[in-house]
């Protein structure tokens, strides 16, 4: 037993008073994130098993107009805080307010959307009320007994994934990287209950001085319909070049995997993986990717999956649908040179 | 400006092999080395002490091998590391390591800027920062790119997926660099002879932090790894062209590709 009562600044837990699931709605900028909104797909599901209510919580400002959006994607309640006070974003000042509401309804799950945003700010909710929490979980379930909820996420390197819960304390929070889940279809006449609430806001101790949108030229890798993806076997940066000439050609984008990414070839935007993006690509051919499950999980959604790689015993051979034993240096040359002789054809 | 940075030893996993019968990690053999993204951090609080003075202690919870990793950032010009090493605190998830953590800096009081890595290579949830500042109660942000000190003020910019934004946050406060965002200065042999000469690396163990054995490790830990099942791979078509000649090999693969409809001409 882990000493919640013994522990200093642990608020006893009576678990038979947490009820519901949440999902986090994160909205800035006039819009709902879509990422939030996906989460209402497993939120449904276990919501089901237990029993419980649904309920999207939103806090911002200027959000009313947004409020109905996690009930045309399958929740029963919305909760929201509209308040100027919460005009701009700082991670304490929204934690804190998504803390309040917490204390008040006390719901036994939380998921929320693995944004920039989530992962900088529901860690410091889940250890301000001392509970436990997951990252970059692919797959949930419920324990209908004990109502636990089963985080799923796979360890690094490893083929099998951990189940992981947290059966003393409430809430349980995990977080889910955006695409993980496909979005609920949407129906807008579906009708739900509304509450606003008003919480005392914390006077921010950070200031926002300047916030400045930037431009993304590149097709960002989620979206892309064709995916030339590298790895290790690529050896350098410079495989790279040769893989953006094949993307080129088929209109489609570069991406890579963790080892790409941890070696500096490629920024981390365009990680495919658990701890990067999943993808959705038509055509996903992965060059020199050794095929680690965590790189697997990223492209289950993709269509179609090209392999190429000099190892003939490379797990990616297993987890595609063609594959090519050869020298990638050869390979994306040679199959450069074939696309265009066909389209000149 | 007294700057605590936080550093977490982990397997190399970047020369980590899966072993193509079975599947698994190979394990045997690899190296554990300083959390790279965490040199971005060491490199930002050297940057900082640079500029505006002051000093740079270090912080880990780790085994005892961890020594080596400490050396390795004393030997880039951080003055001080403790290693907070104790069996009763292993089996720590983020939350209890957090905890941890947290008593350990509180003893190092009083301090200006708590500087920690974005994420880890081998587990990559990104709590730490986040959890260290909800338990030491202090200002955080993230994903920090570049780092001024005015006035007692630290100014920081940071980066979002569609914006540029910059804070003013007071000391002290807790800073997540970005990701690969300063560039870790190469060791430099005299500084890391310091570790020969001087006391910098001090040892803790739970005697010095008085930490109730419930809170702690794996008792301190909210979540539970319970089991650990297979992955359930997609069905793939696995068809393989395993010959020598590579022209033909793509002449296979652009009619496999056209024959499901992609638009190749």
């Amino acid at each position: 037993m882990s000493g919640s009562s013994i522990c200093p600044d642990w608020e006893p837990i009576n678990k038979d008073e947490w009820r519901g699931v949440w999902i986090f709605i994160e909205a800035f900028d006039g819009e709902v994130n879509e990422a939030s909104l996906q989460l209402l797909n497993p939120g449904r599901i276990i919501a089901d098993k237990i029993k419980t209510d649904l309920v999207g919580v939103i806090v911002g400002h200027n959000i009313k107009h947004l409020v109905n959006e996690p009930i045309y994607y399958g929740a029963e309640k919305v909760i929201y805080v509209d308040d100027p006070r919460l005009s701009i974003y700082t991670p304490e000042v929204y934690a804190e307010s998504l803390i309040t509401l917490i204390r008040k309804y006390k719901p036994e799950i939380l998921l929320a959307a693995g944004t920039l945003r989530g992962r900088e700010m529901i860690p410091y909710v889940a250890n301000t009320l001392r509970a436990g929490i997951t990252a970059d979980c692919t797959d949930f379930d419920v324990d209908v007994n004990t109502r636990d909820l089963i985080m799923i996420r796979p360890p690094f390197g490893a083929t099998l994934l951990a189940h992981i819960r947290a059966p003393e304390r409430r809430p349980q929070l995990s977080t889910v990287r955006p695409n993980v889940f496909k979005l609920p279809k949407k129906d807008t006449s579906r009708k739900g209950e509304i509450i606003e609430e008003k919480v005392i806001i914390p006077e921010p101790r950070i200031k926002l001085v300047s916030s400045e949108e930037v431009k993304i030229e590149e097709v960002p890798i989620e979206k892309a319909e064709i995916i030339v993806s590298g790895g290790r076997g690529l050896g350098s940066a410079d495989g790279f070049k040769l893989l953006e000439k094949l993307a080129e050609l088929l209109g489609g984008v570069v991406a890579g995997s963790r080892k790409a990414v941890d070696a500096g070839w490629i920024p981390h935007e365009r990680q495919v993986g658990q701890t990067g993006k999943s993808v959705k690509a038509s055509l996903y051919i992965a060059v020199g990717i050794s095929g680690a499950a965590q790189h697997l999980f990223g492209i289950r959604e993709a269509e179609l999956v090209v392999a190429i790689n000099n190892d003939a015993q490379a797990p990616i051979f297993e987890n595609a649908d063609y594959g090519i034993v050869a020298d990638y240096r050869e390979a994306i040359p040679a199959l450069i040179e074939e696309i265009m002789r066909r389209r000149n054809k | 400006m007294k700057i605590i940075v936080s550093v977490k030893w982990v397997p190399n996993t970047q020369i980590v092999n899966i072993d193509p019968r079975t599947g698994t990690l190979i394990r045997e053999g690899i190296p554990s080395i300083i959390n790279p993204h965490d040199l971005n951090a060491v490199e930002l609080a050297l940057q900082l002490k640079e500029k505006y003075g002051g000093t740079v202690t270090a912080v880990s919870m780790a085994p005892m091998s961890a020594k080596a990793g400490l050396e390795f950032i004393i030997g880039m010009g951080v003055d001080k590391a403790i290693l907070i090493s104790d069996r009763v605190f292993a089996g720590a998830d983020t939350l209890a390591t957090s905890y941890t953590l947290s008593r350990a800096i509180e003893r190092l009081k009083p301090y200006d800027v708590l500087i920690f890595g974005q994420e880890t290579i081998d587990s990559s949830t990104a709590h730490i920062g986040a959890q260290t500042a909800s338990w030491l109660k202090i200002p955080y942000i993230y994903y920090v790119t570049d780092v001024e000190y005015v006035d007692g003020v630290v100014r920081v910019t940071r980066r979002l997926e569609k914006r540029i934004e910059v804070y003013e946050l007071p000391i002290p406060c807790l800073l997540v660099v970005a990701m690969k965002s300063y560039e870790p200065r190469p060791v430099k042999l005299s500084y890391k002879l310091r570790t020969k000469m001087e006391n910098c690396i001090e040892i803790w163990t739970n005697n010095e932090l008085g930490l109730i054995r419930e809170c702690i490790g794996l008792k301190g830990s909210p979540t539970r790894v319970e089991k650990s099942i297979a992955t359930p791979s997609v069905p793939r078509k696995k068809q393989k062209f395993d010959g020598q000649d590579v022209n033909t090999a793509v002449k296979w693969l652009v009619d496999k590709l056209i024959e499901e409809g992609v638009k190749i001409a």
